[in-house]
């Protein structure tokens, strides 16, 4: 039993009318505990109606998702329930922060849980501390902060409904790239930490590469490979087909590959490449 | 549900009457709805009544569309019905029970102001139905241009309209995704007491304020750097013309004027009671 599992998920916008568009059809994937999944894919492939579906915000118009092997739609409690065990972060999700002070819109979610006081406050200083958000920030108002800063705050106050499994849409998207860095490294801590399935959205190929065990490719409303890092980027020209690239270092090994130096083309990171390079270069005797 | 909302309301077909000026348009149904008010009656207001169907048909839209817009003015058409009854006591009385009293003076003055609601409401939907915003907002623009010279900032106000037009399905867009976004971290709309359900729009209501404002500044930032600074000397990329078919379409919104008139005076003054028995 998959830990979260879609079956036939199809998902019509404007059912009924003639306007209708089907954004899913008929995918199937299915998510094991303690994974970092990315979901890669084109603008309008589906990526984002398909993670509104694994929370319960869009019912399927057709099909079932799974969690813990039951139906989150079976019935009230269930989809109550999946919305928390499911936690999941819209992108530029610093344009929904609300509150008055930075702690009080952590808050929001425990609170909406129905929890105590003191859960409340153990849960906001912890989810705090795993986005690097120091103690005297959290009584400033959160309009007064950075953008970078703004974006940790709304990633604590899903982090602080610890869910089950947490999902960001394209949580780096916008930001410079130290604040890209500091996220990234948050998601990988976090997951390291607490040993929770993350599923990131992502465009960044070189960020799937570095994070990802496993990677699905959206294309056209469908699933178009589910696997590791590895098995996705080895058909480069197929990924370019259907709009997406490999990584930037995977790029400079095809072209150094096909300039003729006897180096291997599976090279997904710069540490990799790296290693390859410095097999090559000894190879020459050159250190 | 929250796309269900259409503001504006365009209907976009390819038809002569939505290839015409927007200010002919304009005219046509303000003269329009002034004639309607001085239909004295019924062969004028027949004949309001078929100048109607004549520009519903030419205008390609299927009659359903333009019959929805008449769905929610039914009940203010059913009131005044009902007043018009029993207020007005003119003619045959043709029942009495009771102390309701319906005379045939009272079903005819209710008839003729249904009918002149109606063709009131869905004349001016077509205005919307057959122009599009910018066209329409652009129309008046030109049209109460000459009030710029007398120092009322008119420009201003249609460049408002515009902006607003252009940004309500923009907001929807927000409004959905901040409401998913709520919803995930467990916020409830729909259920609760009123005051309840009424806190639960903050976490909506705040971030669409800010945003709103954000973008606000951002449109300003971008107009400024377009070179805008009101209406003056600006000229727009696709300019009003005024040609043959406008000119036609204001000869026959002049000539649905004086036909009204002339049926007004030789067909007499709307008299229930003449209307009636030479009806009979």
């Amino acid at each position: 039993m998959s830990h979260l599992e879609t079956q036939n998920l199809t998902y019509v916008y404007g059912a009924g009318t003639p306007f209708k568009i089907t954004a899913l059809d008929n995918v199937n994937i299915n998510i094991e505990k303690g994974e970092f999944v990315a979901i890669i894919g084109h603008t309008g492939s589906g990526k984002s109606t398909l993670v509104q579906h694994l929370n319960g915000l869009l019912k399927p118009t057709n099909g079932e998702i799974l969690l813990d092997g039951e139906s989150i739609h079976k019935s009230k409690s269930t989809l109550f329930d999946a919305r928390f065990k499911v936690g999941l972060c819209f992108q530029y999700p610093e344009y929904q922060l609300f509150e008055s002070t930075v702690y009080k819109d952590i808050a929001f979610g425990p609170y909406n849980m129905g929890l105590t006081v003191a859960e409340i406050d153990e849960r906001v200083r912890s989810a705090a501390k795993y986005v690097g958000i120091p103690d005297e920030m959290l009584s400033k108002s959160p309009f007064d902060l950075s953008g970078g800063e703004k974006r940790r705050v709304a990633i604590a106050g899903v982090i602080s409904m610890e869910p089950e499994i947490l999902i960001l849409d394209e949580p780096t998207s916008g930001l410079d790239p130290r604040g890209r860095e500091q996220i990234l490294e948050l998601i990988k801590n976090y997951r390291e930490k607490t040993g929770k399935t993350v599923i990131i959205v992502s465009h960044s190929m070189d960020d799937v590469a570095r994070f990802a065990t496993k990677v699905i490719v959206m294309n056209e409303s469908n699933v178009e490979k589910i696997g590791t890092v590895d098995e996705i980027f080895e058909n480069s020209s197929r990924l370019r087909e259907i709009g997406l690239s490999v990584p930037q270092i995977t790029d400079v090994f095809i072209k150094l590959r096909e300039k003729g130096y006897p180096v291997s083309e599976k090279v997904y990171t710069v540490e990799q490449g790296y290693l390859e390079l410095k097999k090559l270069f000894e190879g020459r005797g050159i250190s | 549900m929250i796309k269900d909302i259409t503001l504006g309301q365009y209907f976009p077909m390819d038809s002569l009457i939505h290839k015409l000026d927007p200010r002919a348009k304009l005219f046509f149904t303000v003269a329009f709805i002034v004639i309607v008010f001085a239909c004295n009656n019924f062969v004028s207001l027949f004949f309001c009544f078929i100048v109607s169907a004549l520009i519903i048909a030419s205008s390609k839209i299927p009659l359903k569309t333009v019959t929805k817009g008449l769905k929610p003015i039914i009940l203010i058409v059913v009131i005044t019905s009902v007043l018009q009854i029993s207020y007005v006591k003119t003619g045959v009385v043709l029942i009495d029970v009771w102390k309701i009293q319906i005379t045939s003076g009272g079903i005819l003055t209710a008839l003729f102001m249904a009918l002149r609601i109606s063709l009131l409401i869905v004349t001016s939907t077509m205005l919307t139905y057959t122009t599009s915003p910018t066209a329409l907002t652009n129309g008046l623009d030109r049209v109460f241009a000459p009030f710029n010279k007398i120092g009322i900032d008119f420009h201003t106000v249609t460049m408002i309209m515009t902006i607003a037009l252009r940004f309500i399905p923009t907001l929807i867009e927000e409004v959905d995704k901040i409401m998913s976004a709520q919803k995930s971290r467990g916020a409830n709309f729909e259920q609760g007491s009123l005051i309840k359900r009424a806190k639960a729009l903050i976490p909506l209501f705040i971030p669409l304020l800010f945003n709103s404002i954000r973008r606000a500044y951002e449109l300003a930032n971008a107009m400024t750097c377009r070179c805008y600074n009101g209406g003056k000397g600006k000229t727009t990329m696709n300019a009003l013309k005024y040609s043959s078919k406008d000119y036609l379409a204001t000869v026959f919104s002049f000539a649905v004027i004086g036909i009204v008139i002339l049926l007004n005076i030789y067909c007499g003054e709307y008299n229930a009671e003449f209307t009636f028995n030479s009806a009979i």
